[in-house]
């Protein structure tokens, strides 16, 4: 009821204002009669979209005029306008821009048409923003909605199939990770937020931690609702980046508050549940011990020393007392942990500012107990016009990383967890006599999962703070011309505290009933007798200036613009480490007296540059696009230090020539043809991350130190060469594209192929022979060239039937590193060209055995012809591999060697995505698929050696493997299986080459999220003053289709013994409200 | 605040703040933005003037001093050919599965250090204005001490390499080709070794010093060096087909062994007889004392030359943490690395001069011998053999070790035992007594001993020694008395001298035996001494590629003792119906369980093979014989 009144009101108001307005127009016209044509009037109207719902802050205005006004809340506005006669234009973002013509007396009622493939849509670029049509690089960009969809903690995961030119692998899904991405297989690429590049230098520490410095990493943790679009430049467009872009380009804008915007208030939150999508499961305590008997038997040994046929039977039943399965996958890991985010923001403006406010807070517990990822960020952006032409800016935002781990000793915590699902018996408990209160002296106890909780073994924290302040000035001339400052300063401290304690273990002694925490003989103790004590700090301060000439003309149908700027960048690392033995595990706070190693470190990078752009175009028919910029990087020799990198765009938007418009009229919008051609640099040579000051001489201190008569001397090296020949690797980049639009905007497209060439790879020139004997070598030089191949793409269609909307979009891109040339490559004899020449050949090639079959008898080993083992087949047993004899020499070496495979850890040459949605009256369904292939899994360790680490069977070899029926009979029959027979410990076995059989091209598909959303009808949440309601439902990583399900391993991962933290199925519910 | 007449007047203002703010960002400009200074490079004309930076640069080339089994992280190689195996972690099982070593083993070229040795030499000399002439003449000789030693690890390993004694250095001229220098023939890398040491030996400073070299480390350096060239000089001309070189970069001719051997002598009794150094005794239980030799530092006159350690300034090393017994480790990981073999336990007589051959089998083969305790079996041994392994029943830190594989449990309806083994480490038997004790021995188990001993030597028993977070910095010891007294009697016997026994007599007296416990000597004795001497003290490989048996003592074949690594288990026996045998000990000999391929010594293992990538950058360098 309140809400008609309320409506009935504002309608009253609306009334009141123009009935005042009438008056005082009346009161006007005896005023200025003689201006008949001038006549005032009000016009009014109310903008929805094609659903009905109302519309808030579209921007209405009279076309050739500067008077306008946007909705309000309702959808509705009222605009006094000085004639009768106009035209109104109606802009929103993400929708069509519409003009309608002024119809005296009557409603401006229109409907919006949801327009994400706009020509107009403004596109974000390297120094500056350029309109979708005028664009000439290969270019693509992301807009926050469809960042958003997916529940990602870190940026980078909530791209992963979304946009053409990205391969991306998930490497390593612990709380808090992202995903590895690379633009178009190209390496690792820069970062830009905000127009300010950030460090390259993506390193992660021994405890698996980053080191917090790079643009990745700023990145990955930005808060995923404070982002408004992401824009990758792939080719020469990247250029204008310089010395870093070579790996393309991430351009990454925050929201920003509209001119003339009502406050509105949105909040997301959701909370979700996370499952290992995939895992390795291990065999159980029947399936060890046969195993381990069938290891003896095969090893020529008597396995009834180890285990009885009693025993084994009590093992295998697993009733009896004592003889209990212990399954450690479900010890260490939990089911359904928790996800949750929350994040606030609110934005605005006024005709002179904008703002954008927002705070976020994500909370992830990980699958192991006790281990916690959470996150607040905080983001304010404004903008206000101080004085006419000069607006001043300034972005701030904050965040705080807490990643709280359990203090396993050894350096990776989350390393050792993992394994214990592998390395424990399933034999034995993790606690002593199952008594919660004693933890078990299992075989090895620094597995033993029952002490990975704070209390008994400690904690690791790792508490990143960081700011990053952006202020900016920025002043319009009439003319066309803008002057803009900008300065950065980030600052951000990393703080980690550790202190793992000792902790008591226990066997229990069944004839007296008691614990014991010692050896009995010996009296040594049980548990864990090594404490530890570490604190680090890490503050690494970056600095950014900038100083830019903007200038933008259209002169009649010739339209002009340029960028000319200078700007430099300091990034300054600093840490500091100390190490205690704690006397006990209570006081965490150190002293000197405990302590027993200090470590102080110190980096820098500098970089400066010289940036011009220049773009033409004639009737935004013909495209030009010119750019250059002359860098330079603190790395090398004062004379090697600067380069220039220019590069060159040209567009054709072919359907605005008037043959094309006749004849595809009705079909095609818009197409336009690209090409460009750019050159960039990448610091290459000095090691990752680059050595400092390798261009001066001199000593190292503090290397190689000795105790000399009872004194610590601290050691003084001499350094190598002193590299001053050394410079940029050039990268030259080759791209040509189509851009198209068909059936009114239903179909759009976008088609690349490329070509980087990399010249200048440093290399040692090998026919200057420097001997050994004089001690040193002589420094690279730039000498070989490779160059990356591939194209990418994406496809969208979007169309209404009925009151269904759907979009549908597929994107792909294929990219692969071919070594081209190398510094005048020597061979000595035909077979060693054939191996290790990389002359023009794809890189990475993986090199192994074919297996052609297994020995099904004795018999056959018998009579192989081939010498399969190197030692005439005496180490063959029935299901041992048989290797291909590629060569036909009766033996079985290096020499049989061929390519099975592509590169391995590297991400996949081939990845596609494929999204949608589909949406009817309020409901909307979306869904994210991605996939990949041509990338290489070799299978090693724990998944390749039975009883790895002395530790349990993998499930598929326990299941699935030759062996004699009778493990105490040595004459007994073979069973066939997948897997050779085992033999403990005898890891050098020729079973175990690399070989087709343990490597697997991997192919995968995966439904990376989907989800279900309901906007609540306006007219129930307007009661409650909202403007906006949506309730959602999504799933991530539900289902993957590939070829690597029978090893329990998530296909993404790359660590050759599957111990890493796989990716997460979560489930996930939440709500968007505005008002 | 303020009001502006005009739009005009707000636009200068405009301008004028955005200039200042772009003043300001630039104005704290630095000379050259991209021209920064470390802070961790010393440049030249800070060194050589510098006593305390000179001695950094000596610190920084002694820590560069090859072992081949030291105690950092090489010491595993121990495994691969000293007297034991590899017991501990299981990923390492290859060192006991060697099908034959390969011929780049044991290789050595480090130019890079030769390089910065001449460095400094020639820098001392053109730059060090402000050191004194005894300065400079005394750092001169340490760096050619340091030089020489160099040589030696490579002569012994590669056998003659180019003698580079002064910086070589390159124009850009795109020819180095001046730069290629040949091998040197063996013997003149071993005669520059020599007269390097006459020529240094008494500019030498360092007196007192156990960690810089002196005159008798120098010496000491002469002594080991010239009995390596005899000793090669004379065996590899016995052999069938000498290993060796047209232009002799291999092979040193017969007739200059006897020089060298005197060489040797010589300079072992210098040593000898300066009365600068003596033997360690300060235990005088023989056993304690020789492991306490290794472990003290402090009043140790023994050791003239090591590579110290110091905890407090974390420089450590893990040897301890990694090679302690099982049952004892502090730690929860590691241990059992290294673990002695059988045949090294039975090369240590008995007290009674007798061979050392452990009694485990009655005299007709036809049944166990009984042990009351287990360390009966080894009583009345060489009391080296408790300094250095630790057996069954013998005390280490204090505590006595427990090693038992299992039961045997006579079966009266097959006449025989049954052998019951745990699964499990300190698990009991169903009798309620111990089954196999928590430091094993275990067949499969990694991480404790596979042959029932582990190693004592350089063993630290300090508390928290073997834990990852305190580490261990026990010395380890370059040269000792003990061994120049073998070097001298090894050197006096190929010489034919009579006297040469006293000098085993000496280290024997020390061990536990008698007085002149030996009264003649032979071959095989002298070879047996410094086997039980100094084993684990990265001798055991040279000493049997110098004497050329080698290939004969590691055949590569399984029927082989010697080339096998044997296990000793012992086993408590429970025979009720016999109380003579019930509850005693018995031993079993057996091939180690996871020691799997007899090791395989290749004539071609005499010199390892020079990489490929050095002949190429360099083609006067000819390939050692059989590469």
């Amino acid at each position: 009821m309140d809400f008609f009144i309320e409506k009935m009101t504002t309608h009253r108001h609306l009334k009141k204002i123009g009935l005042f307005l009438s008056l005082f127009c009346c009161l006007l016209v005896p005023l200025y009669t003689s201006a008949q044509t001038n006549k005032q009037e009000i016009v009014t109207g109310k903008v929805t979209d094609v659903n009905g719902e109302p519309l808030t802050g579209v921007s209405v205005l009279l076309k050739n005029s500067q008077i306008g006004t946007s909705t309000d809340n309702d959808g509705n506005f009222s605009l006094l306008i000085p004639t009768r006669e106009g035209v109104l234009e109606f802009s929103y973002m993400g929708f069509q821009k519409q003009e309608q013509p002024v119809t005296s007396g009557e409603p401006a009622n229109i409907q919006m048409i949801a327009d994400q493939e706009a020509l107009s849509e403004v596109v974000v670029v390297g120094y500056g923003t350029q309109t979708k049509a005028s664009i000439t690089g290969a270019v693509s960009s992301i807009q926050s909605e469809d960042i958003v969809r997916t529940p990602a903690v870190s940026a980078t995961s909530a791209l992963v199939g979304k946009i053409p030119g990205i391969t991306s692998r998930t490497t390593d899904s612990r709380p808090g990770n992202g995903t590895n991405l690379q633009i178009r297989n190209l390496g690792a690429p820069l970062y830009v937020i905000d127009g300010v590049p950030y460090s390259m230098n993506d390193q992660t520490t021994a405890f698996g931690l980053n080191s917090g410095v790079s643009g990745q990493n700023m990145f990955n943790n930005l808060g995923i609702e404070d982002i408004e679009s992401i824009t990758v430049l792939k080719d020469a467009s990247a250029a204008v980046y310089g010395l870093r872009a070579s790996n393309g380009v991430v351009l990454v804008t925050t929201k920003k508050g509209r001119k003339n915007e009502q406050a509105s208030i949105n909040l997301t939150s959701y909370y979700g549940l996370q499952n290992f999508t995939r895992f390795p499961r291990v065999a159980n305590a029947g399936q060890y011990v046969r195993g381990l008997l069938e290891s003896v038997q095969n090893l020529g040994g008597d396995p009834s020393l180890l285990y009885s046929p009693e025993e084994l039977a009590n093992w295998e039943a697993g009733t009896e007392k004592g003889y209990k399965t212990y399954d450690y996958y479900d010890i260490v890991t939990r089911k359904n942990v928790p996800q949750a985010y929350i994040s606030l923001n609110t934005s605005g403006g006024t005709e002179r500012s904008n703002y954008y406010f927002a705070v976020s807070h994500v909370n992830q517990d990980a699958i192991l107990k006790d281990f916690n990822f959470n996150r607040t960020n905080l983001q304010a952006n404004l903008s206000t016009n101080i004085a006419n032409g000069l607006t001043l800016g300034a972005q701030v935002s904050g965040r705080i990383e807490d990643r709280h781990n359990v203090g396993v000793p050894g350096l990776d915590d989350y390393f050792n967890p993992l394994l214990s699902i592998f390395s424990m018996w399933p034999t034995e408990s993790p606690y002593a006599n199952d008594n919660p209160n004693y933890v078990h002296q299992t075989h090895n106890v620094n597995v033993n999962p029952a002490t990975y909780t704070d209390n008994i073994t400690g904690y690791v924290d790792e508490i990143t703070r960081a700011m990053n302040v952006n202020i900016n000035a920025q002043y319009d001339f009439n003319f066309g011309l803008t002057v803009k400052g900008l300065y950065s300063y980030n600052y951000t401290n990393q703080d980690f505290d550790g202190f793992e304690y000792t902790y008591k273990a226990y066997r229990y002694n069944e004839a007296t009933d008691t614990y014991e925490d010692r050896d009995p003989s010996s009296g040594a103790l049980y548990g864990n007798q090594n404490p530890w004590r570490e604190k680090h700090k890490r503050n690494v301060v970056s600095n950014f200036a900038q100083i830019q000439l903007n200038y933008e003309k259209q002169f009649g149908d010739h339209f002009i613009s340029g960028v000319a700027a200078y700007e430099r960048s300091e990034n300054e690392n600093s840490y500091l480490a100390i190490h205690s033995v704690p006397p006990n595990n209570y006081v965490p706070l150190m002293n000197f007296s405990t302590q027993d190693y200090l470590a102080d470190e110190w980096a820098i990078e500098a970089r400066a540059g010289y940036v011009g752009r220049i773009n033409y175009n004639y009737k935004q028919r013909y495209l030009v696009e010119l750019l250059g910029r002359y860098d330079g990087s603190f790395l090398y020799h004062g004379d090697q230090r600067w380069g220039f990198f220019p590069g060159v765009s040209l567009g054709w938007r072919l359907s605005d020539e008037s043959f094309m418009k006749n004849m595809t009229e009705g079909i095609l919008d818009d197409l336009k043809l690209r090409a460009s051609y750019g050159e960039t640099g990448s610091e290459l040579g000095l090691g990752d991350p680059p050595a400092m000051f390798s261009y001066i001489g001199g000593y190292n201190f503090n290397q190689g130190s000795a105790v000399l008569d009872g004194n610590y001397i601290i050691g003084l090296r001499p350094r190598g060469l002193p590299i001053t020949n050394l410079s940029w690797v050039t990268n030259k980049t080759l791209n040509f594209g189509i851009d198209f639009t068909l059936f009114e905007q239903k179909l759009t497209g976008q088609f690349d192929v490329f070509e980087r060439r990399r010249s200048g790879l440093p290399a040692p020139k090998y026919d200057v022979l420097l001997p050994a004997e004089v001690g040193y070598t002589l420094p690279v030089d730039n000498l070989n060239s490779d160059g990356t191949r591939g194209m990418d793409g994406a496809i969208g269609y979007t169309n209404r039937i009925g009151e269904l909307d759907y979009s549908i979009g597929v994107n792909a891109t294929i990219g692969r590193l071919r070594s081209l040339e190398t510094y005048k490559p020597r061979f000595g004899n035909a077979w060693e060209e054939y191996r290790y020449s990389v002359e023009d050949r794809w890189a990475n090639v993986n090199w192994g055995y074919e297996v052609v079959g297994q020995f099904q008898s004795q018999d056959e080993i018998d009579h192989h012809s081939v010498n399969n083992d190197g030692q005439g087949n005496r180490s063959q047993l029935p299901g041992d591999l048989i290797y291909k004899d590629v060569n036909g020499d009766g033996i079985i070496n290096d020499m049989d060697e061929r390519p099975i495979g592509y590169a391995q850890g590297a991400l996949p040459y081939f990845n596609y995505g494929i999204n949608g949605s589909f949406s009817i009256k309020r409901f909307t369904l979306s869904f994210d698929f991605s996939g990949g292939g041509m990338q290489s899994f070799f299978r090693n360790w724990e998944l390749k050696y039975p009883f790895q680490n002395n530790g349990n069977l993998i499930e598929y070899f326990a299941s699935d493997h030759w062996h004699r029926v009778d493990p105490y009979n040595p004459n007994s029959e073979w069973v066939a299986g997948t897997y050779p027979a085992f033999r403990k410990d005898v890891n050098n076995h020729n079973n175990f080459r690399k070989s087709s059989f343990w490597l697997t091209n991997v192919r995968y598909f995966r439904l990376r999220n989907l989800e279900l959303a309901y906007s609540l009808p306006t007219r129930i949440i307007e009661k409650v003053g909202l403007k906006n309601v949506r309730i959602f439902a999504n799933g991530t990583n539900l289902f993957s289709i590939d070829n690597v399900k029978d090893f329990g391993i998530d296909p993404e991962i790359s660590s050759e013994n599957g111990l890493i933290y796989p990716q997460q199925k979560l489930y996930n519910f939440g709500i968007n409200v505005s008002l | 605040m303020f009001h502006y007449k005009n739009s005009k007047m707000k636009n200068i203002v405009g301008i004028a703040t955005l200039f200042c703010m772009i003043a300001l960002l630039f104005s704290s400009c630095k000379k050259d933005w991209l021209e920064r200074t470390p802070k961790d490079i010393i440049l030249e004309e800070q060194v050589w003037n510098d006593p305390v930076m000179i001695t950094g640069l000596l610190a920084n080339y002694y820590d560069r001093f090859p072992t081949e089994t030291g105690l950092e992280g090489n010491f595993r190689n121990a495994a691969n050919y000293a007297d034991a195996m590899w017991s501990g972690y299981s990923g390492e099982d290859w060192r006991n599965n060697i099908i034959n070593y390969g011929f780049e083993s044991w290789r050595y070229w480090d130019y890079g250090l030769i390089r910065d040795i001449n460095l400094a030499l020639e820098s001392i000399e053109a730059y060090g204005e402000d050191l004194s002439d005894i300065e400079k003449a005394e750092f001169s000789a340490e760096l050619r001490f340091q030089r020489a030693f160099i040589y030696f690890e490579m002569v012994k390993r590669m056998g003659g390499v180019p003698l580079v004694t002064s910086q070589l250095i390159y124009d850009y001229s795109g020819d180095p080709s001046a730069l290629q220098l040949p091998r040197a023939k063996e013997s003149e890398i071993y005669d520059f070794i020599a007269s390097e040491v006459d020529a240094i030996k008494d500019q030498l400073g360092n007196s007192d010093s156990h960690t810089r070299a002196n005159k008798y480390t120098a010496l000491a350096l002469k002594s080991r060096a010239m009995l390596y060239a005899g000793s090669l000089a004379k065996y590899n001309n016995q052999m069938g087909n000498p290993v060796q070189t047209a232009n002799g970069e291999v092979g040193i001719p017969a007739s200059l062994a006897d020089d060298y051997y005197r060489k040797s002598l010589e300079a072992s009794l210098e040593i000898i007889n300066s009365g600068v150094y003596s033997l360690y005794q300060n235990n005088p239980e023989p056993g304690a004392n020789f492991q306490e030799l290794f472990l003290s530092k402090a009043d140790n006159p023994e050791v003239i030359f090591a590579k110290d350690f110091l905890s407090e300034k974390n420089k450590r090393h893990g040897f301890t943490y990694e090679n302690i017994v099982r049952s004892v480790r502090e730690d929860n990981l590691a241990s059992s690395g290294i673990t002695p073999g059988l045949g090294l336990v039975e090369s240590y007589e008995y007290l009674d001069g007798s061979n050392g051959k452990l009694k485990i089998r009655n005299s007709d083969n036809s049944d166990f011998i009984y042990y009351d305790d287990p360390a009966d079996l080894f009583a009345n041994k060489d009391g080296r053999l408790y300094g250095t392994v630790i057996y069954p029943g013998s005390t280490f830190k204090g505590l006595e070790i427990e090693i038992q594989a299992g039961v045997m449990v006579w079966n009266a309806s097959t006449n025989a035992y049954q052998t019951i083994e745990g699964s499990a480490l300190g698990s009991n038997h169903t009798d309620g007594d111990l089954l196999t004790s928590a430091a094993g021995p275990h067949r499969s188990i990694q991480e404790v001993s596979n042959t029932g001993f582990y190693l004592k030597k350089y063993v630290d028993i300090g508390a928290g020694t073997s834990t990852r977070g305190i580490l261990s910095d026990v010395w380890w010891v370059w040269f000792r008395l003990g061994e120049i007294y073998l070097n001298a009697a090894e050197a006096a016997f190929e010489l034919g001298q009579a006297n040469a026994v006293d000098y085993v007599n000496v280290l024997r007296e020390r061990a536990g035996f008698g007085s002149n416990s030996l009264s003649n000597l032979t071959l095989e004795r002298i070879r047996n001494e410094r086997r039980v001497e100094l084993a684990f003290e990265d001798h055991r490989l040279w000493d049997l590629k110098r004497w050329r048996t080698a290939h004969s003592v590691w055949n590569g074949n399984a029927s082989n003792e010697q080339a096998m690594i044997y296990a000793l288990y012992p086993y408590r026996v429970i025979r009720p119906s016999d109380p003579a045998r019930d509850g005693k000990y018995v031993f079993v000999k057996m091939q180690a369980p996871r020691f799997r391929a007899p090791r395989f010594f290749r004539v071609e293992n005499y010199y390892s093979s020079i990489a490929q990538e050095v002949r190429n950058n360099n083609p006067k360098i000819t390939p050692n014989p059989g590469h």
